[in-house]
């Protein structure tokens, strides 16, 4: 260690404070810290060859200004999330600043060791802290105060009933999948004896021991563990549709109750069967819930971080209410470091506002008066009054959330076809069982023996390798998916995508690289440097590709582009710097046009071009050119081979969008805005085509909703990349082709799997009916079927990497 | 039947039900609620464990 000059940490950035510096000597050089952590993250970094990190990483990050961890919310506020426990208090947070684990680590840690905490806990995946503490020695205010500290943000809040349920609901399944293990590991023991003895001998004494014990263990994994299928039986019986559950019901009660007889007349049992049904298919459940619960919660934390509380002006006082409790034309002042509560438009007052999580712009944006803003968005440095546009249900963010929401419960159609399946299969069991119990009654066997014989046809019916036949198929292809930078959100995710007729693509961006350049500079009266000028100031605040195409061109001609503070940005269309002397417009013909600015006639090009004018007059305009990204060609040929519709979707004009059509040699529907898009995505989709829409601005975010599987790729906004359903985390247009291949093969897999599961059951039926059935045969067909079901599920862990095509036929 | 297999049998028994125990307990505890976080949480080192500022890696 020695001199340490003033300097910037490596690496964090950030200024080091006085006498704070941490200097470690890294292959022979000896770089500063700001502290131990950012020492260790970068030997961390560094050590595993990442360096490059460091020269790659750009910081855009708007953080949150000093100073407004200050506005202290009232007194009362925090104590009303505090819960109260058997030693001391509880209190739920939401943090946010939170970006890796180190953070975590952090919090946990500080936190730990401060006085009055007893316990904390937080959650990688939700960002939510649960703190324990003592409140006689460290009051709530405080605790908020520490976290602050060191530059998170807590918000309170409290688990809404909806969520709260589906922990509670999460935990008891795990509860009975845990139970239910753990009592077929102790039966495996007892049937493994009992087959040994069907085998080999065993004596009345020791065979009626072990049977009593199995009886023992298998009761509560029936009755406890099973209850959710009885139930569903239950319910299902009530409205006459007889589904899975019931033929899984049917099948275990009757080994159960054969079982109980058969101890009490000496013969065989089938517990084994009875409890190794209800552990697998809980296994399958517990997969399923948690790939489904981990799709949304990108867009739930999003939900989350509007606040619950805001303050309401009326009559002159602030009052803190319920979020919920706005009203349309309600009037709330918003405080720099809070999250906008609602969707509204400012009344009065000036602020920068971070809208990256909803838009991707990194860059804060200035609203006036009249401005909108969306709530969850942040405000940074001024307080402003609010003029609630609608309800917070109904707010753009709550919206967003309830279609993820409802697109999470909406029950997988494969279940639905193992329930199809279970409708013809139930009715047709219970004739096969009742005719063979009259056929061993005809043939002179008493009432017991025959009974006995028609239940067993029931056990072997009932196949357990059915509920694993769909999660574990749907668990290996996300994983295989995964590994290959494909996200399937979700099991049903995966399954839309394998039945998609139509890809919908937009084009900036997602087609083309999204890297517009400058190719003519056309300005009408005044100079083209004056015009690029005027196009860099206004430019010079929005992260739109067009913008920093503009850009590059001006520093190339060596302008430096003032920076421009007033600029309102019009999604999809347009720009408006309206400055103190003079009022820039920028943007779209149409959109200069329904400002009511004259645009003089001019050659039409086949690129994309930005319109400006200043007070009113028409100044010129700028012509971009993108380029096509590099396998855009192979991908859309590739997709046109499989039988796909390709189209493409944009807001630019025709004779731009044409061009790039015609070089990929797709459909093309040009000038569209987001709802236009939406509108074109809903009419296909009524119309019986299932859509898959590419897109990756806030503009193409309503159809990604609205497509049957939306799609997003690195580098697409947030907001794009939270709406969509199949996030493809390499920017390569090949990996939808990949994706869809793998969506079809895991769907396949599936049928396959419900085929091999009935089919071995199928088999030991007439061994069943003959009577000739031996619980051994019942146990070994289930483990047969249950295995080649999970090994035909593991092929799809290996599709080949040359697996690009899709193969010839589905089914 | 041999008394061992008899005590081997009671001995299962109290063994399975220990381990069953445990995982109720910490299920009721919370620690499956979080099943993210665990595998990134041992990359980081203990504050006491973490060595001088100066060694080389």
């Amino acid at each position: 260690m020695g001199e340490v000059a003033e300097t910037a940490c490596e690496h964090c950035g950030l200024a080091i404070a006085a006498g704070q510096a941490v200097a470690a000597s890294l292959g022979g050089e000896t770089f500063t810290f700001c502290c131990r952590g950012c020492a260790g993250a970068y030997r961390i970094i560094t050590g595993a060859g990442l360096g490059e990190f460091y020269r790659r990483r750009t910081r855009p990050e708007t953080g949150v200004p000093e100073g407004v961890f200050e506005a202290e919310t009232g007194d009362g506020y925090l104590e009303k999330f505090v819960r109260p426990t058997a030693n001391g208090a509880e209190i739920s947070f939401l943090l946010e600043g939170i970006h890796c684990t180190s953070c975590i680590w952090l919090i946990e840690h500080l936190l730990a060791r401060t006085r009055g905490v007893a316990r904390a806990m937080l959650n990688y995946s939700s960002h939510r802290l649960r703190v324990s503490f003592d409140p006689d020695i460290l009051p709530v205010r405080e605790l908020a105060g520490v976290i602050r500290s060191i530059g998170y943000l807590p918000r309170p809040f409290s688990l809404d009933a909806a969520h709260s349920l589906h922990e509670r609901t999460q935990r008891t399944l795990l509860i009975r999948f845990g139970t239910a293990a753990f009592l077929s590991m102790q039966l495996m023991g007892y049937s493994l004896a009992l087959y040994a003895g069907y085998f080999r001998g065993m004596e009345d004494s020791s065979r009626t021991l072990m049977q009593l014990l199995s009886a023992a263990v298998t009761t509560p994994v029936v009755f406890f563990s099973g209850y959710p299928f009885l139930a569903g039986a239950w319910r299902s019986l009530q409205n006459r549709r007889p589904g899975m559950d019931l033929l899984i019901s049917l099948g275990v009660l009757a080994a159960y109750c054969y079982s109980l007889m058969a101890v009490l007349l000496g013969r065989e049992v089938y517990f084994y069967t009875a409890a190794m049904i209800i552990t697998l298919l809980l296994l399958g459940r517990l997969l399923e819930s948690s790939a489904r619960h981990r799709a949304g919660a990108g867009i739930d934390r999003l939900l989350r971080l509007s606040p619950d509380m805001a303050l309401k002006i009326a009559g002159g006082r602030e009052t803190p209410v319920d979020c919920s409790s706005l009203l349309a034309g309600d009037l709330v002042l918003v405080r720099p470091g809070d999250r906008f509560p609602v969707d509204g438009v400012i009344s009065r007052g000036t602020t920068e506002v971070d809208e990256a999580v909803l838009t991707g712009e990194a860059r804060p944006v200035l609203k006036e008066a009249g401005g909108e803003v969306i709530s969850g968005a942040l405000n940074l440095t001024a307080a402003v009054k609010v003029r609630v546009a609608r309800a917070a249900a109904e707010s753009f963010v709550a919206r967003v959330a309830r279609l993820v929401e409802d697109a999470q419960n909406r029950k997988a159609p494969v279940q639905a076809l193992a329930d199809r399946l279970a409708a013809v299969f139930v009715p047709l069991v219970m004739l096969l069982a009742a005719g063979t119990i009259t056929y061993w009654l005809f043939r002179g066997q008493d009432i017991g023996s025959a009974l006995l014989i028609g239940v067993s046809v029931l056990v072997v019916a009932c196949p357990c390798a059915l509920g694993l036949a769909t999660p574990t198929a749907v668990l290996v292809a996300g994983g295989s998916a995964a590994a290959r930078g494909i996200l399937f959100r979700g099991g049903d995710v995966l399954e839309r995508s394998a039945g998609i007729n139509t890809v919908a693509f937009d084009k900036t961006g997602t087609l083309t690289a999204g890297q517009p350049r400058v190719v003519a500079v056309e300005a009408v009266g005044g100079g083209e440097k004056e015009l690029l000028e005027l196009a860099a100031r206004l430019e010079s605040s929005s992260s739109h590709p067009l913008a920093a195409g503009i850009l590059a061109e001006a520093r190339a001609r060596g302008i430096a582009p003032g920076a421009a503070s007033a600029v309102r940005v019009i999604a999809g269309r347009g720009l408006i710097l309206a400055a103190a002397s003079r009022r820039i417009v920028g943007g779209s013909r149409d959109f200069l046009e329904e400002s009511g600015i004259e645009i003089p006639p001019l050659p039409s090009t086949n690129n994309t071009e930005v319109h400006l004018a200043v007070d009113q007059t028409y100044r010129g305009r700028i012509i971009l050119q993108d380029r096509l990204r590099d396998e855009a060609l192979i991908a859309v040929r590739e997709l046109g081979r499989a039988g796909l519709n390709t189209i493409m979707l944009t807001g630019d004009n025709r004779a731009a969008a044409g061009e790039i059509a015609d070089r990929l040699g797709i459909a093309y529907i040009a000038g569209m805005d987001p709802q236009a898009k939406t509108a074109w995505v809903n009419k296909r989709i009524s119309a019986g085509d299932r859509v898959m829409m590419v897109g990756d601005g806030i503009n193409d975010g309503p159809a990604l909703a609205a497509a049957s599987v939306g799609c997003a790729m690195a580098g697409s906004t947030d907001f794009a990349l939270d709406t969509a359903e199949l996030v493809l985390t390499r920017p390569n247009l090949l990996k939808i082709v990949e994706a869809l291949t793998l969506a079809r093969r895991a769907m396949r897999i599936i049928r396959q799997n419900l085929f091999w599961a009935f089919a071995y059951n199928l088999l030991a039926l007439p061994l069943a009916a003959a009577g000739k059935l031996a619980p051994i045969y019942a146990a070994g067909a289930m483990a047969a079927s249950s295995v080649c079901v999970l090994l035909n599920s593991l092929r799809l862990s290996r599709v080949g990497k040359d697996h690009r095509r899709f193969e010839a036929g589905d089914d | 039947m041999t008394d061992s297999i008899i005590i081997l049998i009671i001995l299962s028994i109290f063994l399975g039900t220990g381990a069953w125990l445990i995982f109720i307990w910490a299920v009721k505890k919370g620690e499956f609620d979080d099943v993210e976080g665990a595998k990134y949480r041992m990359l980081e080192d203990d504050p006491e464990a973490s060595g001088g500022e100066d060694d080389d890696p």
